[in-house]
């Protein structure tokens, strides 16, 4: 490409407009990939559904040969013992409370490092990075107990922080948004400085907003990863003032001692109530999403 | 915005962890409590067994807590690594063992009341070399549940307690007989049905000193070839054929009715209630003799707490007193180690099963779980090789032998 | 460029790396040293460690279920890395197009990425199901009979590998898409008004410039996979377990049911020697096909 188009391309990148890329395709290839979609998210949604119909079915009605998609007779006694046996806006609290503030300070740790990886030029760099990725490559189950004897030495054991702290700084994030940065044209960057602007500023207002795709990828994956962590709660959040959904859950599906008696409808209405806080917030990240970032204010 | 939003959240949670708890009164102990067996259905039971205790004892405090069954042994040797542990917690008697050969537990014979009425045996389960180091909180046994109706249509006489596995295996050729979606029995074979068929088989797992293993010898070979043998003739339905009825669950497998035997435990006989046929037990099936399971769980006390006296004193109380056994027996939370028939009369009033004293009779009899060091690994090797029988891969003989050079291994 | 030399240019490095640097060493760097140190013990939580030198290496060097348990994980990794991957880069295609009701797909696409595995599990058990599963059913219509899945101990792995498929395709989908949007829409244009068909500018523009997210979406997943656990935990019956026992499943086992923490951690450094050793030829490789711009 010659430098006349590279100009164009730069300027305009920062003004895409949404949804007007591929216009002209065939009716037919359309409804093509309309129909591959349409199969695809049945089947992805498929066991979801039957999750929630299991939810709202009673205990002696759950064993069937074949699977019942819909409850007959349907009854709310599983959501009832759920809200019986565990407390559940507290859960419900703690849940939000530790992925929300641990999500938050996981995203900010993860994008200031991303970018002194990524931007900034230093001796040992790479070796560091190497050792951040490194880090993601011992099982967590090995590491856990270490983890554990450190957290009960600070005091700890059954508090927010010690739910919180230990998760914030994960290699994971730091990974996603270096190879996000990577991507980003130099040119903005360069243009701000000259202006005057320090290396925060440009972080802040150039790169960040630049990266909202992966941002918004990040704080969903670690929404998720912090909504649905059990093992490192089950150790250290026992009593009901800090304990979280997957833990309380746990012990509910737990009735199965014996290999016996799973309660399934009790086990999936406590599924259900911890899967629809995430695609609560997934369809919300989804406005992240759009295609196109416009950019004010910096001439070509 | 969020990083506003992320130091609030810091602060918050800062302050949230250094505030203290609250302080009690002086002379106020309290006692850390850590189980399994109460959740999730029995913890407004636990919680009436806590209030009694301290009512009786003003100036103590116990502190529930408790841990899904499958992760609980997980989260009390965490508590141990980090350095503090519950003062008092529950242990199956599989991992006691383990506790016991690490001198992590409170001696209790200075503390145990000599009049408190539990069951020998119990109380010897939970005795490692000559010292107290837990109390029997409950046992429970295995049976053999049958089909009353499955057997009046193969028109057959009702099993009895003398049954053996032949006696059950030729009951079973009629009653699978009786349709394509019906078996005579279904006797799992895994670990814990193989100890007690070798107990009652004479099959020594080691020798005298447990320095060796002879489970490769002729008796436990036979006992194999007796528990795989079921399968033959269909008689007993395969993993497959189970899956393809229900979700291959026992439970749902005996309660559609498909089966005319199964040997499962005395703790799923709620679980049973709904079924629309007439049911009942009698003593698990012997083979040169008889010989029951007895699962035992104790509780123990930390050697590290700071209060053995107030400890043992719940300890006691949880696992010996009056009302405790009341609220076990009335809401089906497993059965007290007691040697107290009175207790139990409420418990054989209920139906079903009608024979209920078939739980007591079972004690008669009792097959002893033979435990090393390292148990968990002995159990899960002998499940592979029988599950490697089953599939036809190895024979008894060859798979018995793999366990022998296995355990020797362990062993040393 | 400000504040790019000396004093200055290293206390910016601080500034941006010092919160998570310190953060990683204090709360995972610490764990992780600790437990390198394990290796050379034997510790059973309970009673103190005892030191045993190189013995569990030797130890595991003969373990026969490690190595089968090796074996499989490989299993997994070569048969659900290529698809995962292949098949979330063309949902993602589909995916970015200006369709109607896209948001309500691409949720579609991520509820599995966010059901527990349990849920999951239990699910696909029945999917599976010999008799009236709906994959057994699926290919009884095309004159298949179906095997029994996660009872057989030998095809367990294989239905493990669909599931975990299934489940992380709206994981890597995302990650694509991400990278979809990353590419400015004028190299399309650009492209259009030089005459390039639809599959042109896919392999001209698209692919290269989603070099970086591949990388990275390869470089997790195979993270990920050499760590595999729940699904081969859950999933299969008992007797079919032999059949899919994975690295971290003798991990956890020896862990968290043998009470050897020694031995674990000696199976979990062997482990990171592996990954750590293909994830630096993946790095050193990449400068042969990725691209971060054009």
């Amino acid at each position: 490409m010659n430098e006349a188009r590279k100009t164009m391309t730069l300027e305009r990148s920062l003004t895409r407009e949404p949804w007007v890329a591929r216009r002209g395709v065939p009716l037919a290839l359309q409804a093509a990939q309309y129909a591959v979609l349409i199969v695809l998210a049945l089947i992805m949604l498929v066991p979801f559904v039957w999750t929630v119909s299991t939810s709202f079915k009673e205990q002696s009605g759950l064993a069937t040969a074949t699977p019942q998609f819909i409850p007959d007779p349907a009854s709310l006694d599983a959501y009832r013992t759920l809200s019986d046996r565990m407390d559940i806006p507290r859960l419900i609290f703690n849940s939000f409370f530790v992925t929300v503030v641990g999500t938050a300070g996981q995203v900010i740790f993860a994008a200031m490092a991303a970018y002194a990886f990524s931007r900034m030029v230093w001796r040992g760099r790479d070796t560091v990075f190497l050792l951040y990725l490194a880090t993601l490559m011992i099982p967590v189950q090995v590491i856990i107990i270490p983890q554990f004897i450190l957290i009960r030495h600070l005091g700890w054991v059954n508090t927010y922080q010690g739910l919180i702290i230990p998760s914030l700084f994960n290699a994971f994030g730091v990974f996603l948004l270096r190879q996000s940065f990577l991507t980003l044209p130099r040119d903005l960057e360069e243009a701000a400085f000259i202006d005057g602007a320090n290396r925060f500023t440009v972080f802040w207002r150039v790169v960040l907003p630049l990266s909202k795709p992966a941002l918004a990828t990040l704080t969903v994956f670690n929404f998720m990863a912090l909504w649905n962590a059990y093992l490192w709660p089950l150790f250290v959040a026992r009593k009901a003032e800090v304990m979280t959904l997957p833990v309380a859950l746990a012990n509910l599906a737990g009735s199965s001692r014996y290999q016996g008696s799973v309660e399934w409808n009790v086990v999936m209405a406590g599924a259900v109530i911890t899967i629809l806080p995430i695609l609560i917030a997934y369809l919300f990240a989804q406005k992240w999403f759009v295609r196109g970032v416009t950019f004010s204010g910096i001439k070509g | 915005m969020s990083r506003k939003f992320f130091a609030l959240g810091i602060v918050v949670a800062l302050v949230m962890g250094l505030v203290p708890v609250t302080s009690f009164a002086q002379d106020t102990v309290t006692i850390r409590y850590f189980n399994f067996t109460s959740s999730p259905d029995h913890l407004d039971d636990l919680a009436e067994i806590v209030a009694a205790f301290e009512a009786e004892h003003p100036n103590i405090k116990i502190e529930t807590s408790d841990a899904p069954y499958g992760d609980y042994p997980t989260v009390l040797q965490a508590d141990f690594a980090g350095g503090d542990p519950p003062d008092v917690f529950e242990l199956e008697y599989q991992t006691f063992v383990n506790y016991a050969a690490n001198d992590v537990l409170l001696d209790l014979t200075e503390y145990l009341d000599p009049d408190t009425p539990y069951y020998p045996r119990a109380l010897d389960v939970f005795n490692y070399e000559g010292k107290q180091l837990a109390l029997p909180e409950t046992f429970s046994t295995v049976v053999l549940f049958y089909n009353k109706d499955l057997f009046d249509q193969a028109g057959l006489d009702y099993p009895t307690d003398d049954w053996t596995m032949e006696d059950a295996r030729q009951a079973g050729l009629a009653i699978t007989a009786l349709g394509d979606n019906v078996w005579g029995i279904k006797a799992p074979i895994t670990f814990w049905e193989f100890y007690k068929r070798a107990a009652q088989n004479d099959c020594q797992f080691f020798n005298e000193d447990k320095t060796e293993s002879t489970i490769n010898a002729p008796e436990c070979v036979e006992t194999v070839e007796t528990m795989v043998g079921m399968l033959a003739d269909d008689v007993m339905a395969d993993d497959v054929e189970q899956a393809a009825e229900v979700s291959g669950d026992d439970k749902d497998f005996f309660l559609t009715g498909r089966v005319g035997m199964l040997v499962s435990g005395i703790w799923m006989f709620p679980l049973f209630e709904p079924a629309e046929f007439e049911w009942d037990i009698v003593v698990d099936l012997g083979m040169a003799h008889k010989g029951s399971a007895f699962f035992s769980n104790g509780v123990a006390i930390a050697k590290s707490t700071e209060h053995p006296e107030e400890a043992a004193a719940w300890a006691q109380f949880l696992t010996a007193s009056e009302t405790a056994a009341r609220v076990r027996i009335e809401n089906s939370w497993e059965l007290p180690a007691l040697d107290k028939p009175e207790y139990f009369e409420a418990y054989l009033a209920q139906t079903p099963p009608a024979n209920r004293q078939a739980v007591f009779d079972s004690l008669n009899a009792v097959a002893t779980l033979p435990v090393i060091e390292r148990q968990t690994e002995m159990q899960d090797l002998i499940d592979d090789l029988l599950s490697a029988v089953v599939s036809g891969d190895l024979d008894a003989q060859s798979a018995l032998d793999i366990a022998k050079e296995e355990i020797d291994a362990l062993l040393s | 460029m400000a504040g790019n030399r000396g004093i200055t240019k290293w206390g910016w490095v601080a500034f941006f790396l010092a919160p998570s640097l310190l953060g990683l060493i204090v709360f995972i760097l610490g764990p992780v040293v600790y437990s390198l140190r394990l290796t050379l013990y034997d510790w059973n939580l309970l009673s103190d460690a005892k030191f045993i030198g190189l013995d569990n290496f030797r130890e595991l060097y003969h373990d026969a279920a490690f190595w089968t348990a090796f074996e499989h994980t490989l299993t997994f990794i070569v048969l659900y890395i290529p698809s995962v991957l292949v098949l979330a880069f063309l949902t993602a295609l589909l995916l970015d197009q200006p369709l109607r009701g896209r948001a309500w797909f691409r949720t579609a696409f991520f509820v599995p990425v966010v059901t527990s595995w349990v849920a999951v599990a239990v699910i696909w058990k029945w999917v599976f199901n010999p008799a009236y599963g709906l994959v057994n059913y699926f290919l009884s219509l095309v004159g298949i009979e179906g095997p029994a899945w996660l009872i057989n101990p030998d095809t367990a792995l294989y239905a493990i590998i669909i599931t975990s498929v299934w489940k992380d395709l709206g994981f890597i989908t995302v990650m694509f898409l991400a990278g979809l949007q990353g590419i400015p829409e004028n190299y399309y244009e650009a492209a259009k008004i030089d005459g390039a068909n639809r599959w042109q500018r896919l392999r001209r523009i698209t692919v290269p410039l989603l070099t970086p997210t591949t990388f990275f979406a390869l470089i997790i997943s195979l993270i990920n996979s050499f760590q595999v656990f729940e699904q081969a935990w859950l999933m299969p019956e008992r007797f079919a377990r032999r059949g899919a026992s994975v690295i971290v499943g003798e991990i956890v086992d020896n862990a968290f049911r043998y009470n050897r923490m020694g031995y674990a951690a000696t199976m979990s450094w062997v482990l990171f020697a592996v990954i750590f050793t293909i994830t630096l030829v993946q790095f050193r490789f990449q400068n042969r096909w990725v691209h971060y711009d054009l």
